[in-house]
């Protein structure tokens, strides 16, 4: 080997090394940054699987387009009266809870995303939304559906935003069973089986906690947590009690592989 | 200059890749294996290319690689960035000492190369994982996961050898048929 070649292997693993020395912000920054040089074509690659999928599925009647759209207009006034009427008895709640001297509860600010691109990689399990910080889109904000938690922010780009999903094994959420007093933290597991729609884990329950298969499992709202209380998280599928603990093995609410739209919580309004 | 354009469209290629793999889902009946292309392409470039240009292309892979699957939680990178670069270069050396073999066109080291590269990659990605999250458990699923992307990146590797194979007869018609000779008289 000539001393060229050495000196280059010398350069480059000399750029490896600082790369390896960047502060978490800088990577991020670096990893957004590449996220946006990608993003027109992951919008572009999304809308031709979208053509495609809907080729033939899409095709309705004008008849069938009329009817659907009255069924949907019903329900969009009988949704907004709902909405409204929650709005009032929301007021008089915090209200009340004013008046009893409890923290007020918040009202968050959903933004609707849509999944522009899954994670290739083998390890993690993340997506990608068409969101990002020129929306209000932060570091850390939850990710949610109408069914239940997804998961939450994490590298932040002007126009897109990796989401860490639940069943990831680095995304943790603190949670409570339904009509009991357990409580414990939610985590995925480092290699999914693909048999099911995901696996989570409930851990740090009491050894002999009164869990049932079918119990709702509920976010906690620790406070300062990225995660607000009272949102679905899955169902108890088995109960494992350990040497110092009870585990509990959960279905996700929401099934993460087949997912297309979500809402952001950017925060209280 | 043929190793400039080379490495040019090496660049291309491996952006091209790198997005089609995100729109590539797990393969459910493998266990939720993925198919992991980038390895098997770097591979058949450091089997191609003049050292310097090989290392050229794994800086570039490997910064790639990783910028593009970096997992940052609650502040803290889980596998440091160049991490990849290393190990491409690594790997790139080792391919190296087969360019004679595919100068004289005997490319199949392409195919072990990519083989063993790929899972090699996926193992070292889930040993520093192991230990950043201080527990190693190893399931049928994982070793599915690092054995089948790398059964798949060898036919890949082929697959890119005659594409390359083609396009360098249509371009440099000349320069295949001297190769051809040398190949032969060998």
């Amino acid at each position: 080997m000539n001393k060229w070649n050495i000196g280059l292997i010398a350069v480059v693993v000399g750029i490896a090394l600082f790369l390896s020395t960047r502060p978490a912000a800088q990577v991020q920054d670096m990893q957004a940054g590449f996220l946006s040089l990608l993003s027109p074509f992951f919008r572009t690659g999304t809308a031709v699987q979208e053509q495609l999928g809907s080729v033939g599925a899409g095709l309705k009647t004008l008849d069938q387009l009329e009817k659907e759209n009255v069924t949907l207009l019903e329900e969009n006034r009988v949704l907004l009266t709902t909405n409204n009427l929650l709005r009032e008895i929301e007021g008089e709640n915090n209200q009340l809870r004013q008046a009893l001297a409890y923290r007020e509860r918040s009202v968050f600010k959903l933004l609707p995303a849509r999944i522009i691109a899954r994670d290739a990689s083998t390890w993690w399990n993340t997506v990608t939304i068409n969101r990002g910080f020129a929306d209000g889109i932060e570091t850390d904000q939850p990710v949610l559906t109408e069914i239940g938690l997804v998961g939450k922010t994490t590298t932040v780009g002007k126009n897109e935003t990796k989401v860490l999903l639940l069943t990831d094994e680095t995304c943790r959420v603190g949670a409570r069973i339904e009509g009991t007093k357990e409580q414990g933290i939610v985590s995925g597991i480092r290699v999914q089986s693909q048999r099911s729609t995901g696996e989570l884990h409930l851990n740090f329950l009491t050894k002999n906690a009164p869990v049932e298969p079918s119990q709702k499992v509920y976010s906690a709202g620790v406070a300062n947590g990225v995660f607000p209380s009272g949102i679905l998280i899955g169902t108890v599928v088995e109960f494992r009690p350990r040497a110092l603990d009870g585990q509990a093995v959960l279905e996700p609410a929401v099934d993460l592989s087949k997912i297309e739209d979500v809402f952001v919580i950017l925060g209280a309004k | 200059m043929k190793n400039t354009i080379g490495l040019a469209i090496f660049c291309v290629v491996l952006f091209v890749l790198l997005l089609m793999q995100s729109f590539i889902p797990p393969i459910r009946f493998l266990e939720g294996a993925r198919l992991l292309l980038v390895p098997a392409l770097f591979c058949y470039a450091a089997l191609t290319l003049p050292y310097p240009a090989m290392l050229a292309a794994a800086l570039v892979t490997g910064f790639l690689c990783d910028v593009a699957y970096v997992h940052v939680v609650g502040g803290q990178v889980e596998i440091a960035v160049g991490w990849s670069i290393i190990y491409f270069v690594i790997l790139g050396s080792i391919a190296s000492g087969f360019r004679p073999e595919m100068s004289r066109g005997r490319w199949w080291p392409v195919i072990p190369l990519s083989i063993v590269g790929t899972s090699c990659f996926l193992l070292l990605q889930f040993v520093m994982i192991s230990v950043r999250r201080e527990g190693f458990f190893f399931s049928p699923e994982t070793a599915w996961r690092i054995l089948v992307p790398g059964l798949l990146a060898g036919p890949f590797a082929m697959l890119v050898h005659f594409v390359v194979s083609f396009f360098n007869q249509l371009f440099w018609p000349r320069a295949t048929q001297r190769h051809s000779a040398a190949a032969r008289s060998y």
